[in-house]
């Protein structure tokens, strides 16, 4: 059995990886995609913790994890795809609609 | 006592005129001269009833007033206690003032139907606001105690208010209503200081019968009650118009003839003296306070004859010798009250202030009447513009010059019965303080002064030759039911003194404990009069002025400009006719004291308390503003501050909290 | 008659049903405005027919306590004795004229209607509770139809009246709730100590039980603390210098009826929180703060009367003159003697009826004359004679004219001053010459004299039946208790010891 200290590790690579595509990308799909990742990072927790702890707890976690991401992103996309039509763009750095 | 029983009904009746004629409307009045029926008819009723009343207290009573209350407010709760009563109190003052108050009223009333006839609608709001004045001054002469007093009291006020002001459209009548409102709310503010005096020094009793029996039971000392004594004289000051409120009263003039004679002649300046009689038994305590009254009523009585002396307006000099007369009537009361204090058996100086009252009322309706008789013919106030009316006004100059020999002192018209008290009961004062020689002088200076500006008054109105065509041309005799009262009144003028012979000085006595009114025949009276030298003197003094006026305005033996030939002579008639600069005096506290202090309020009001508020919230909204920079509005900023923040959160878990 | 009958709770239902009747009808305007005034006729009625029955034994009378919330000791505990009687049929009276005098109201007529009901809910809320969280959820309700009031159907500087109205009071509230909080944690181990609430309870938020320990049990500093939380929380509703500003503001801005309601009713409800919690609950704290009491009171009358005379506006004028009018409730409460209490009720209640008369007045000036501007006034008696008569009756009342109920109460408290402070009455009396200065002058250059030729005036029309039916009520009234104070004094005098059971004079 792998020891559980290599999923943590896995998970926390993934979601400082994630976590840095969020802070620095510039393109909306490749932030949304980065916000993916770290909820794979979370998933793989998940999943650890439960295997280690002999529960189906965090399986079951993250499965509904795993649906709701399938829902966020439809709806992240769809406001991607709605502000490319109204504004020609998808670059963060472009949007600032909340601002001031 | 069974007249006195159905008293309360007398101020009744002219309040339901009151009601019938402010309430029910134009239309219905229009056809009745704006209801003067209705006030006629309610004010006789009430002087029918004032007068048995009056009479059966003045020739059955023994000396004890008749008292009738009702509890009108009673607290009794806790450990504070006690009650103010609604009543009537009878004694032969207020039966003196009821006879003078519903009399002359009556008499107005009547003459008004003349004098009021062409001011139109607006003769309902006249005869109302009349009606109602007379209630509340026969509720103040029959008051059972000093706040049902004071209510009165302020009520003839608001009545003399709205009556000033009666033609509302002049800036000038709403102006000098406004001022006689508000000098008189300044001593209408100390009176109730003195009720508060009385009222916590008498254990929350304001009973005129419970104070006067127990002057003794005053809790807080002399000098409290010396206080409380001072501060109810304040109320007479201002409603009476004494030095230094007396600037109002010459401004009162603005009003209707009517109401000058009714209100600022005959009964509610009055109202002062009646104060100070009626609560005689309290001041006699004082002394001081007495001392104090007889000081102010002898230097307004000389003060206010000064200024009557070059007036060119006629209802202005009757009204500063109504002033000046008040004061004789303190100056009588004072001097009286403060020899008491000494000398327990002396009632001149009582006798004289209330018996001069009343001549006094009816010499000066006659002289105000008979102004408006003038004024009504003649079309004007301004003496320069008359003369020579008496031969187109033959009743009215007849009887005014019967006022005048009666105010100016000249045997046996009433005026030189009451005026020789006063000035016997001031001379009497000398004994016991020096001050009353210079008071006793005053007096008679007075006294000249007097006859020479009523006189002047009476040659430049009615002797002579007409100064103006126009006006003299226009003239007319006034209607009968204005000379009529005038006549009765001219009677009154001329006879009422002799109810001294009768021994008014036996019946009006105040109610002091163990005091012995002073019985004798009329020939003993006759003698005591007509052999003091002081008769005398104030004689000359009359007929010195008499005289003089006599020589200046009828004969021109004295050219009038002589008074102002030279610049010392002209700068004090320009005093006089500023009025010693009072009124300038009390528009410049009014306007930059008074006013000058509101806009500074106003202006902490606007710029320092609400500039402080508003300078608070503008720095919050700038500190916001500041902040809001902040928002930058792109996404990642925001996301790189939630890292930052739970990056913080966990090195502060690690190395402060020690969790992890 | 109303043994089993929850009289003051339908007191507040009604106007409740009646709010939200209003607000419903928003496709009939017309009917929301009888609506209105049925449901507001019907406290009025009921608080009428409760007078008949109203004992004068001064205890509190018509309770009702059903549990609430009790676990944290909230019980909706109301009752009503002479104090807070007055104040009731106060509210229930004005709210019904001031509905009547809207009466050609237009602009949404039936959120109006709704909002001026659901003010009179909170009023008598406040006037009957005997709970303090009752108590608070009521005072905040008052709160908001009077802001929207204010902002909705407001003059031309609406928003920032209403807001700083809203801020003002509502700084105050908190800090009066920061009070209550610290009165409900510091008495509860002292109740339980008296078992008076169960040994497992929070606390309690009876005002009654509070009252019964709170004076005796409470450490000095705490009780002085506490007090002036409540205090300040209550006098800037009163309102009193230097926290009054917010009130000329309102009533410049605020519709007629809303000043109306603003000035007669609201503004009670600071001096009747200081009547009915601070001094009953924390009496040595309120000796200590008698002087303080004392002195913003008197500069309040003087710096009202003051600031009085220096407007312009007619109703501005009139909202410092209920700044100077407050400042004697306050002197009265001040004296801390039965007597200046039981005037600062009495004046409490006469100033509610006189200050209602008051802006009627106004709001008839900017409806007739299309201004409140007194130097733009003028000669305007002959026009509109009933007007300028009903000007005159507001006006002699509030200067405190006798046979008008303004006299007595003015007098009592001032004899009071007296009693306690001797010649130190001079101060505030002197004001009352003021007072009559700035009336007199307004009336003098409003209605008096020529007729203004600044605004047009030829097409000015006297009082509507809906204007004079109000005014000749609150005067009929005003009149009334003038004549025969003893009608409401009987009423307020016997609850007097239960709210100041020390010294008293005489």
């Amino acid at each position: 059995m792998i020891p559980i200290e290599y999923f943590l590790a896995l998970s926390g690579i993934l979601f400082v990886i994630g976590a840095l595509g969020v802070l620095t990308k510039k393109n909306a799909i490749v932030v949304l995609m980065s916000v993916e990742v770290m909820l794979n990072a979370a998933n793989i927790n998940f999943v650890a913790f439960s295997a280690f702890y002999g529960s189906l707890n965090g399986a079951i976690f993250a499965l509904v994890s795993i649906a709701i991401a399938a829902a966020e992103v439809a709806v992240g996309l769809a406001i991607i795809m709605n502000l490319y039509k109204t504004r020609d763009t998808i670059s963060l750095n472009k949007i600032n609609l909340l601002r001031w | 006592m069974a007249f006195a029983e159905y008293a309360w009904l007398i101020p009744i009746f002219p309040l339901i005129a009151f009601v019938v004629i402010g309430f029910l409307g134009n239309r219905l009045f229009k056809k009745w001269e704006g209801g003067a029926p209705v006030a006629i008819l309610m004010t006789a009723i009430s002087l029918v009833l004032a007068l048995a009343v009056a009479f059966e207290a003045l020739t059955t009573g023994d000396g004890t007033p008749f008292v009738q209350s009702l509890e009108w407010l009673v607290v009794q709760s806790g450990e504070f206690n006690f009650t103010f009563n609604m009543g009537i109190y009878i004694d032969n003052l207020s039966a003196l003032m009821l006879i003078v108050v519903a009399f002359i009223s009556t008499l107005v009333v009547i003459y008004s139907l003349g004098y009021m006839h062409e001011e139109g609608e607006k003769k309902r709001r006249y005869y109302a606001v009349i009606s109602l004045f007379i209630s509340v001054m026969l509720g103040l002469v029959l008051a059972s105690n000093f706040l049902q007093m004071f209510i009165f009291w302020e009520l003839v006020g608001l009545c003399s208010y709205l009556l000033i002001g009666f033609w509302n459209t002049r800036p000038s009548a709403a102006s000098a209503a406004k001022k006689a409102f508000l000098v008189t709310r300044i001593g209408d503010i100390m009176f109730m200081i003195g009720l508060f005096v009385f009222f916590i020094g008498f254990q929350g009793n304001l009973d005129y019968t419970h104070i006067f029996n127990n002057v003794d039971a005053f809790v807080g000392g002399d000098a409290l009650l010396t206080f409380g004594t001072l501060m109810i004289f304040g109320g007479a000051i201002g409603k009476s118009a004494q030095f230094p409120l007396h600037d109002w009263l010459p401004d009162a003039m603005e009003g209707p003839t009517t109401v000058s004679a009714l209100i600022h002649a005959a009964t509610m300046v009055k109202a002062g003296v009646y104060l100070v009689a009626r609560s005689y038994p309290v001041m006699v305590e004082t002394p001081d306070t007495m001392l104090f009254i007889a000081f102010i009523g002898g230097f307004t009585a000389l003060f206010a004859a000064t200024m009557a002396l070059n007036n060119t307006n006629i209802k202005r000099v009757l009204a500063y010798s109504t002033v000046s007369q008040l004061g004789y009537m303190f100056l009588a009361l004072g001097a009286g009250g403060y020899i008491y204090y000494y000398h327990a058996d002396f009632n001149v100086g009582y006798a004289a202030g209330t018996f001069h009252l009343m001549n006094h009322a009816f010499f000066k309706a006659l002289l105000f009447l008979s102004a408006g008789a003038v004024i009504h013919a003649a079309h004007t106030e301004d003496m320069r513009l008359m003369g020579g009316l008496s031969k187109k006004l033959k009743i009215t100059s007849l009887v005014m010059l019967i006022g005048c020999i009666s105010i100016a002192g000249i045997p046996p018209f009433s005026g030189f019965w009451s005026k020789d008290l006063v000035l016997e009961a001031a001379f009497e004062g000398i004994q016991y303080n020096g001050l009353f020689i210079l008071l006793y002088a005053f007096g008679l200076i007075t006294a000249f002064l007097t006859a020479f500006y009523m006189f002047r008054l009476w040659f430049l109105t009615f002797a002579g030759k007409p100064r103006d065509q126009h006006t003299y041309d226009h003239a007319h005799e006034a209607p009968k039911v204005m000379w009529v009262p005038l006549a009765i009144l001219a009677v009154l003028a001329f006879g009422s003194g002799f109810a001294f012979l009768m021994g008014f000085e036996s019946v009006l006595v105040p109610g002091l404990e163990g005091f012995v009114p002073h019985e004798a025949s009329a020939v003993d009276l006759l003698v005591a009069v007509f052999t003091n030298i002081l008769t005398y003197a104030s004689i000359l003094a009359a007929v010195l002025g008499i005289g003089l006026a006599y020589l200046v305005y009828y004969k021109g033996t004295i050219n009038p400009a002589v008074f102002t030939a030279t610049p010392a002579r002209k700068a004090m008639s320009n005093v006089l006719l500023a009025r010693y600069g009072f009124t300038k005096a009390y528009d410049w506290f009014g306007l930059k004291v008074i006013y000058g202090i509101s806009k500074v309020v106003d202006f902490i009001d606007r710029r320092i308390i609400d500039g402080l508020i508003n300078g608070i919230s503008a720095g919050l909204i700038r500190a916001g503003g500041f902040l809001r920079r902040g928002q930058t509005g792109f996404v990642q900023s925001y996301a790189a501050v939630i890292v930052a923040g739970v990056s913080l959160i966990v090195i502060l878990l690690f190395y402060v909290g020690g969790v992890i | 008659m109303f043994e089993n009958i929850p009289i003051l709770s339908l007191l507040i239902l009604f106007p409740l049903l009646g709010a939200i009747a209003a607000f419903m009808l928003g496709r009939s305007p017309k009917a929301a405005k009888y609506v209105a005034l049925v449901f507001s006729a019907i406290p009025l009625a009921l608080v009428t027919l409760m007078l008949t029955e109203f004992s004068l034994s001064g205890g509190f009378q018509f309770v009702e306590n059903y549990e609430w919330i009790s676990f944290l000791g909230i019980n909706f505990h109301l009752g009503i004795d002479g104090v807070s009687v007055t104040m009731v049929f106060l509210s229930t009276l004005l709210v019904f004229l001031a509905i009547l005098f809207s009466w050609d109201v237009e602009e949404r007529l039936n959120q109006y209607m709704g909002l001026m009901l659901l003010l009179e809910v909170g009023i008598l809320g406040v006037f009957t509770a005997l709970d303090y969280f009752v108590f608070y959820i009521f005072w905040e309700v008052v709160l908001i139809p009077m802001y929207f009031l204010i902002a909705i159907w407001g003059g031309m500087n609406r928003a920032y009246a209403s807001i700083k109205f809203f801020i003002y009071t509502h700084v105050a509230s908190l800090a009066m709730l920061l009070g209550i909080f610290a009165l409900y944690f510091t008495t509860a181990p002292l109740l339980k100590a008296d078992g008076l609430i169960p040994v497992d309870a929070i606390g309690t938020f009876d005002m009654q039980l509070i009252a019964r320990v709170a004076g005796d049990g409470l450490g000095h500093m705490l009780q002085i603390a506490i007090f002036g939380a409540l205090f300040f929380g209550f006098i800037v509703k009163m309102p009193v210098v230097p926290f009054h500003t917010w009130l000329p503001d309102a009533h410049v801005q605020a519709p007629t009826a809303g000043s109306v309601l603003l000035a007669g009713l609201l503004l009670k409800m600071g001096s009747y929180g200081i009547i009915r919690i601070c001094l009953p609950t924390l009496p040595d704290a309120a000796v200590d703060f008698q002087l303080i009491m004392a002195v913003i009171g008197v500069v309040s009358i003087i710096y009202g009367a003051f600031a009085c005379l220096a407007q312009s506006d007619l109703k501005k004028m009139v909202a410092y003159s209920s700044i100077s009018h407050m400042g004697i409730v306050m002197l009265g409460i001040a004296t801390l003697s039965q007597l200046g209490i039981a005037a600062a009720v009495f004046q409490m209640f006469a100033h509610g009826l006189i200050t209602a008369v008051l802006f009627m007045v106004c709001g008839m000036f900017q409806h007739k004359a299309g201004t409140r501007e007194i130097p733009l006034l003028g000669g305007l008696a002959p026009k509109v004679p009933i007007l300028a008569t009903v000007m005159m009756m507001g006006f002699m009342a509030s200067l405190g004219l006798p046979g008008m109920v303004g006299f007595l109460a003015e007098f009592m408290v001032f004899t009071s001053t007296f009693d306690t402070w001797g010649v130190w009455v001079l101060v505030p009396i002197a004001t009352v010459a003021l007072t009559a200065a700035y009336y007199l002058w307004a009336m003098q250059r409003s209605i008096f004299g020529e007729l203004t030729t600044k605004i047009d005036t030829k097409h000015m029309h006297d009082a509507y039946w809906f204007e004079i039916l109000p005014l000749a009520v609150l005067l009929g009234f005003i009149v009334l208790f003038g004549v025969w104070p003893a009608f409401a004094l009987d009423l307020i005098t016997p609850s007097i010891p239960s709210v100041w059971p020390l010294n008293g004079v005489i």
